[in-house]
């Protein structure tokens, strides 16, 4: 299914109802602390496992920009690099924490066209032993190579 | 906060933060910091993560007494909506839904501005958690000239946990 510009997925060739490869993400302390670090985000609860304890969790847990972010890297690690992100939309259950393996699974919900975009539409869920961690959805655009010119010279964003 | 900013980014879109980030995730998305493939996509060369829309404006943190502070980076105003209710009993918090929405996507250089608009306070609902609120903010992100690039919707759950206690 890969094979169109810059390796993306082409639209045309995606379907409602293809499921994306699932992702399993070994969630351990670094990762935890490593994502809310390179967000900016400096809660305790995200680094410090007596106060997340103390807070009633059961151990430090993910924040919500690392979560959107490996939503991110799921979805474009299947669409390519041609993806265009246009919203992420989830809601929030249990705790992504260390020691329990998340995983991510999705599928196509809705494709359309706009204009020289191609529109995908993905209900995505992450989830681990304690339960949901995020249900929502993803909306991307991808180009339409069809009316790429022939060239293959892409055309930059204005 | 229940109506904030507009609050600058510290720092302009950077590829130092790009990095760390992308090494963080161990995401290798090649857009993000491969300039010479980068101008041969769409893009027309490399670009922020979109799910750092984030990170470019959160407040830089005080770290002395952050713990004391729940983990607010800052001291938090007492007319802030969550000082009422943290001073009602409603003192946990349970982040329940982020909706970010993009416009386009960063390029370094970018230096952003969030303002921040408290959409609304539900009634008083009965949750499996206690009593609480939602409280749901509208954060708008804009670009030098002004032009939004990313909306983020976030909504709480602040809840009065000490009926919790009582059921262990």
């Amino acid at each position: 299914m890969t094979g169109g510009r810059s390796g993306s997925l082409q639209w045309s060739r995606i379907a409602v109802g293809d499921e994306l490869p699932q992702f399993d993400l070994d969630v351990t302390s670094t990762r935890i602390v490593a994502g809310a670090i390179a967000s900016r985000d400096f809660m305790p609860a995200h680094h410090d496992s007596g106060f997340a304890i103390g807070q009633g969790a059961p151990d430090i847990f993910m924040n919500i920009l690392t979560t959107n972010g490996y939503v991110s890297r799921f979805v474009s690690d299947w669409a390519g690099p041609e993806t265009m992100l246009r919203s992420i939309k989830i809601r929030l259950g249990a705790p992504a924490v260390p020691g329990k393996m998340l995983r991510f699974t999705a599928h196509v919900t809705r494709t359309s066209r706009e204009g020289d975009e191609g529109i995908v539409e993905l209900e995505i869920r992450a989830a681990n032993e304690l339960g949901d961690h995020a249900t929502g959805s993803v909306c991307l655009s991808l180009p339409l190579i069809e009316n790429a010119p022939s060239s293959g010279q892409a055309k930059a964003e204005a | 906060m229940s109506e904030s900013g507009p609050a600058d980014a510290p720092d302009e879109v950077n590829v130092p933060m790009i990095r760390h980030w992308v090494d963080a995730l161990d995401d290798r998305n090649p857009v993000y910091l491969d300039e010479e493939f980068a101008a041969t996509t769409r893009f027309g060369g490399i670009v922020a993560p979109p799910a750092m829309l984030q990170t470019w404006t959160m407040p830089r943190p005080e770290i002395q007494g952050i713990a004391e502070r729940g983990g607010a980076p800052g001291e938090i105003s007492p007319d802030n909506p969550i000082s009422i209710l943290d001073a009602a009993g409603y003192v946990a918090t349970l982040a329940t839904n982020s909706e970010l929405e993009f416009e386009r996507y960063l390029r370094p250089g970018d230096l952003l501005q969030s303002s921040i608009v408290l959409e609304s306070i539900s009634d008083r609902k009965s949750t499996r958690l206690g009593p609480g609120y939602f409280l749901t903010w509208l954060t708008t992100y804009t670009d030098g000239k002004g032009e939004v690039v990313g909306r983020q919707t976030f909504r709480i759950l602040k809840f009065d946990p000490s009926g919790l206690g009582a059921n262990s």
